[in-house]
């Protein structure tokens, strides 16, 4: 028999609750290189983080597991406060001991893409964290190559008493992109605040599935969503606020908002808010469309031409990216990124401009 | 003629199914400071987006002529890099767009403000500064969240930082406190001393008014010019409001 090169993730990148399905938008299906690990020795991750619920579901997490040669473990000790970034590899398991501070790199590698045969070139990230009570977590995600055919990643967080998780995506990079996460805000009073930017254009497809479990009482969730579309691109989103029984007080908010700057994109979004408690909020918001007349008028009144002030909306992605890419990895990622979308003589112009993260601070 | 920056010709405007300015004459000459005045509704700030090329609005007669040549058919942009500058009466939220971005961006545009990312952070640093603004708000969202007075401020850095030959500043000072206003009006005379620019200033406070040397007062009633006249036509107004006029206005109906 011929060793199986390509294997099936049926289905995946789930929210909890599937609505009917005439969106087509519940989940998505992708074929993955499969290579055999045979004779490799594997370090898997402490037992616990099996229990750490990912964004893109048990299927990927396997898949991923199967495909990584070796598990990072990194544990930061209680009440230390880690200021150097803690850098993922394709599987990861961060322990944030309480009170700690840590901050958590995301960034798409595509060195060690999957490749096999006939198989689409694949690079993949599975990261799992566990935050205990108190412990603040930054997790930064840029998904910016374009030299492979797909990209996965599956991120799951697990935040314990008073923790507070801070999460900003930035999804730019092209062809198939699906990234699924989850957080459980299972102590009393955690929050997460969760900010995903993205870009798709040409024939780019992203699949984003965001889902908060609000189990303690008193928790906070502000999930935003913001992106551009462009070309052919197709994006769906599907982000789920569970507000689970015993979670009184508790109170979660997501927003999207999506420019659309063609008309044959397509955009899908499935909001979900599940409520089993009387004592919560849940409130969603969107909006969706071209950039507003009045922006456009505004824009143009100071200088710029219509094209010039659509392309202004995707800059500033870019410069945002930047602004917060933590490590030099990240950083000359998203420039490679802005390089080919904005052109050199921009993309420069933001490399000068990267001053700007001390102007912040200050 | 040399001299006369903004000329405005029998120009007739209004939306596609509401006549708004009628047969509106205004000459501002290069480094002058003029001022609109006019009951609310007169047509005010339409003159305003009209002469920067707003395209809500239809001409319907008439011309403008900016810096020697006939802009009534160029698009907005052409205007603004041509030198002209409109601040908002009520400035727009662009979502999506943080502020140093924007400005990075509007900067670039122009050739005589060429300058390096890092002269640019020193420069819009400065003018943050003497604005009075914290430089936190660059990494902000475009007017996103902030208030009256801070958009106003912004519309502000956004003049001393184009430095154009004429500003249309649309109640600039409206919704500001008495430090702020303060703060705005030193902004104005910045800018009328770096690059000796043209001014035309609509407001209904002559508050603003007090530090600046106007050349010419303009009164507009329900879409017509129904009165110019010297600097001392703003107390008048001050005094006895708009009724004098308004009955003109009637009567040229
Ligand atoms: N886009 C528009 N669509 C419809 N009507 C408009 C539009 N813009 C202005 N108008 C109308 O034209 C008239 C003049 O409005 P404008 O805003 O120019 O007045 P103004 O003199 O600036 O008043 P204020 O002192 O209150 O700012 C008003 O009746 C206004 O409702
Ligand atoms: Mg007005």
């Amino acid at each position: 028999m011929m060793p199986e090169h390509t294997i099936a993730l049926e289905r995946v990148n789930t929210p909890p609750a599937q609505t009917w399905n005439y969106l087509r938008a519940n989940d998505i299906s992708l074929m993955v290189p499969s290579r055999s690990r045979k004779g490799d020795v594997y370090f898997a991750l402490p037992r616990l983080f099996g229990g750490v619920e990912c964004g893109m579901g048990p299927q990927v997490t396997t898949w991923i597991e199967s495909q990584s040669t070796d598990a990072q473990y990194v544990e930061v000790p209680a009440g230390q406060i880690r200021t150097e970034p803690i850098v993922a590899s394709m599987d990861t398991g961060v322990m944030v001991r309480a009170g700690a501070t840590a901050t958590i790199v995301v960034c798409q590698d595509t060195k060690d893409a999957i490749s096999q045969e006939s198989a689409p070139l694949t690079s993949a990230s599975l990261v799992r964290i566990i935050a205990e009570r108190n412990a603040h977590v930054r997790v930064f995600e840029f998904v910016t190559a374009t030299d492979v055919n797909q990209h996965v990643e599956s991120v799951g967080i697990v935040a314990g008493k008073d923790a507070h998780i801070e999460v900003r995506q930035f999804f730019l990079g092209t062809q198939t992109s699906a990234a699924g996460l989850v957080c459980a805000l299972d102590g009393n009073r955690s929050r997460l605040d969760l900010t995903c930017r993205y870009l798709a254009r040409d024939t780019d497809t992203l699949d984003i599935n965001h889902v908060v479990r609000q189990r303690g009482r008193l928790t906070r969730s502000e999930v935003h969503e913001s992106g551009v579309l462009d070309g052919k691109a197709k994006k769906s989103l599907r982000a789920t606020i569970d507000l689970i029984h015993g979670s009184s007080g508790s109170e979660g908010t997501e927003l999207e908002t999506v420019l659309m700057l063609s008309d044959d994109v397509t955009n899908k979004t499935m909001p979900v808010i599940l409520c089993d408690e009387d004592d919560v909020a849940g409130n969603h918001g969107a909006s969706i469309g071209t950039v507003a007349p009045e922006q456009i008028q505004y824009l143009r009144d100071r200088g710029l031409t219509h094209e010039e002030a659509e392309q202004l909306y995707v800059r500033a992605l870019f410069d945002e990216a930047l602004i917060c890419a933590p490590n030099s990895a990240a950083r000359d990622a998203v420039l490679r990124r802005a390089t080919e979308v904005l052109g050199a003589t921009v993309a420069n112009d933001l490399i000068e401009g990267l001053g700007l993260s001390s102007l912040e601070e200050g | 003629m040399q001299d006369q920056l903004l000329r405005v010709s029998g120009l007739s405007a209004g939306t596609e199914d509401k006549p708004i300015l009628q047969d509106v004459d205004l000459t501002v000459g290069a480094g002058q400071t003029h001022v609109l005045m006019g009951p609310n509704g007169a047509g005010k700030s339409t003159l305003g987006h009209v002469v920067m090329g707003d395209p809500t609005y239809i001409v319907s007669a008439g011309s403008i002529v900016f810096d020697g040549k006939d802009i009534t058919e160029d698009s907005a942009d052409k205007r603004s890099l041509a030198g002209i500058f409109l601040s908002y009466q009520a400035p727009v939220e662009v979502p999506g767009v943080p502020l140093y971005s924007y400005l990075r961006t509007i900067t670039q545009k122009r050739p005589e403000l060429k300058m390096t990312a890092r002269k640019f952070r020193s420069r819009v640093g400065d003018i943050a500064d003497q604005l009075d603004m914290n430089s936190s708000f660059l990494t902000r969202e475009l007017n996103v969240g902030f208030s009256g007075g801070e958009k106003k401020k912004i519309e502000m850095l956004q003049l001393l930082l184009l430095q154009p030959k004429l500003a249309i500043l649309d109640e600039t000072d409206s919704g500001l406190d008495v430090d702020a206003l303060s703060v705005v009006s030193r902004g104005i005379e910045a800018y009328r001393q770096d690059c000796d620019g043209a001014l035309l200033i609509i407001t209904h406070n002559t508050r603003i008014l007090e530090r600046l040397s106007v050349d010419r007062t303009h009164v507009m009633v329900q879409g017509r010019m129904v009165a110019e006249g010297p600097a001392s036509l703003i107390d008048e107004i001050d005094a006895h409001g708009f009724e004098q006029f308004e009955h003109t206005g009637g009567e040229q109906q």
